[in-house]
């Protein structure tokens, strides 16, 4: 049952950096507990790119929540690097929708924040931080505030400070949405070489089709309310993936695929509201 | 707005008349001619209505009989002038430290707030003037009394402000600490502290305002020296222009007591003023 909820037989699931399974979260409405994740299950091997994607409302960032520690999960296990992981705040990298750059601290400084947190010297932070400046776009701001930088320099400045304790699972929340699609593709291809070098593993939670084909090596459709996987699609097109690929005929015929679960999507919450 | 360039935004926001004064000189005046012309004006009228009633002095003094006597008397203006500021920097210094303490115990701690908050406000329900000649019988002459009737006074602005600024903290940028796996004091000390210091500094403004006033109610009461003290000799003995000179002299004190606040708060927290300064022009 696992192996069929998951799409993915035993073996690969001890492998898995990151694992969720028989995820639901209740919540309180109206002193009524309704859901909003329901027996969610999904994993990420080691190097590994996995999207979310799903109506608003499904839970995309409840579960991400979960995932990081934030929230516990109301029934469910969640495993980390293989094992069991009740305590989980500090052991994956989170970046929000929001940049959540703090405004009393330069761009250098609020970067090195996860370095500063685990104890390491402000010296020897700053020092790996400004080695990655310029990958990062941020060459010549180091000493900006955040106030005096356009969105996308304070998206890539999160981005920066969420890779630096150099976690090896990192969840990402739409963390282009504040961008326009130009930007959106260069940023992807970017984002790609870059993890090709560093060869983490990403959950990352998205609204845009093409986006999480574009990117990912699976992508997880969830139903909204209560959230639920409805769909694990494997992407098997080759890497490293290449912007013309997105009018290939494998491309589109996933994302035909995965457009046309999210259209049926309401009709299927329908049909489970009568039951 | 999305660039972050501020000068263009400027531009049509200045007076389109060209001047020979340069820009910055214009923005003085601009600030604080007004102020000026009214002050002036206001002791133009004083002046005259004094010289053409033939005011007697110890009724009302004329500016120009004040400011002779703040020219004689200086040496004994200023004695007891240092001694209101020493009784102001100490006590505003005392209630500083307390207040900040105090603060980070009500903002951590829901069993401290509960506990202290009513003491806090329980203080500021019963008047100074009531408080300090007490403290008069317990501690004495001398100075003690009136540093503490300025930390009374001074520090309730200082506990609010900064209580409530340790909670305004961003809940997201707290949770964005926890992933990090950050510890609950560090959280306090990099997000919680950080975010307060605007409060603070609102707080001590107010704090600095009052505190005068506490230090010459303090003097008032019982004293042997200082400007309130000053104020309490001259005023039987009909000299109304050095209870005026000692006004002054309060005033110019009290200003620049104020203004030093301001000071220390732009190098403390740049990146606040920098902002709002953004924020305005867009």
């Amino acid at each position: 049952m696992k192996q069929v909820s998951s799409n993915a037989p035993d073996e690969v699931l001890r492998d898995a950096k990151v694992r969720v399974e028989g995820v639901s979260k209740y919540m309180l409405q109206d002193g009524k507990p309704f859901a909003v994740l329901q027996d969610v299950n999904l994993y990420a091997n080691a190097g590994e790119i996995v999207s979310l994607i799903g109506p608003s409302g499904c839970g995309k960032s409840t579960l991400l929540n979960i995932m990081a520690g934030l929230e516990q999960p109301s029934s469910g296990t969640l495993y980390l690097h293989g094992h069991r992981a009740e305590q989980r705040l500090g052991m994956v990298g989170y970046m929000q929708q929001k940049d959540l750059l703090l405004p009393w601290r330069n761009v250098l400084d609020n970067v090195i924040l996860g370095l500063e947190l685990r104890g390491i010297s402000r010296r020897l932070a700053r020092a790996r931080a400004l080695a990655l400046m310029e990958q990062f776009g941020l060459k010549g701001f180091e000493t900006a505030y955040p106030y005096a930088l356009s969105g996308g320099m304070r998206q890539r400045a999160a981005f920066l400070r969420t890779i630096l304790p150099e976690q090896e699972v990192f969840l990402l929340d739409e963390p282009f949405g504040a961008l326009d699609a130009l930007n959106r593709a260069q940023i992807h291809e970017w984002l790609l070489g870059l993890w090709e070098t560093l060869h983490k593993t990403i959950v990352l939670v998205t609204h845009d089709v093409d986006e999480a084909i574009f990117l990912s090596d699976r992508v997880y459709v969830m139903t909204s309310r209560p959230g639920r996987v409805q769909l694990v699609q494997g992407i098997n097109l080759p890497r490293p993936r290449r912007l013309e690929m997105v009018t290939t005929a494998p491309f589109v015929a996933f994302k035909t695929q995965l457009l046309a679960a999210l259209r049926q999507e309401p009709a299927a919450a329908a049909r489970d509201g009568k039951q | 707005m999305s660039t972050p360039d501020r000068a263009p935004a400027a531009q049509p926001a200045m007076a389109p008349r060209a001047t020979p004064y340069t820009g910055r000189l214009r923005r003085l005046t601009g600030h604080w001619g007004p102020a000026a012309l009214i002050v002036l004006g206001l002791l133009g009228i004083w002046e005259s209505y004094v010289r053409l009633w033939a005011v007697p002095k110890w009724l009302l003094p004329a500016p120009s009989v004040i400011a002779m006597t703040l020219i004689g008397s200086r040496a004994l203006l200023l004695d007891h002038t240092l001694v209101t500021l020493l009784e102001v920097v100490v006590g505003f210094g005392l209630s500083l430290l307390c207040g900040v303490l105090l603060a980070c115990g009500i903002a951590t701690s829901q069993t401290l707030e509960r506990a202290l908050y009513p003491f806090v406000i329980a203080s500021q329900m019963v008047p100074i003037i009531v408080i300090a000649p007490l403290l008069l019988i317990w501690v004495g002459y001398g100075l003690t009394p009136k540093i503490i009737v300025v930390a009374l006074t001074a520090f309730f602005p200082i506990v609010v402000n900064m209580a409530d600024g340790l909670k305004s903290a961003d809940p997201d940028a707290v949770n964005l600490l926890r992933t990090m796996g950050a510890s609950r004091w560090q959280i306090f000390v990099k997000v919680q502290v950080p975010t307060s210091l605007p409060f603070l500094f609102s707080g001590l403004r107010v704090a600095m305002a009052v505190s005068v006033i506490g230090a010459v109610i303090g003097e008032w009461v019982g004293s042997s020296q200082g400007l309130g003290y000053l104020m309490i000799r001259s005023k039987p003995q009909f000299l109304t222009e050095r209870v005026f000179a000692a006004i002054v002299m309060l005033s110019v004190m009290g200003v620049a007591l104020f203004v030093l606040v301001g000071i220390i708060e732009q190098h403390v927290i740049p990146w606040w003023h920098n902002e709002q300064r953004q924020r305005s022009l867009k």
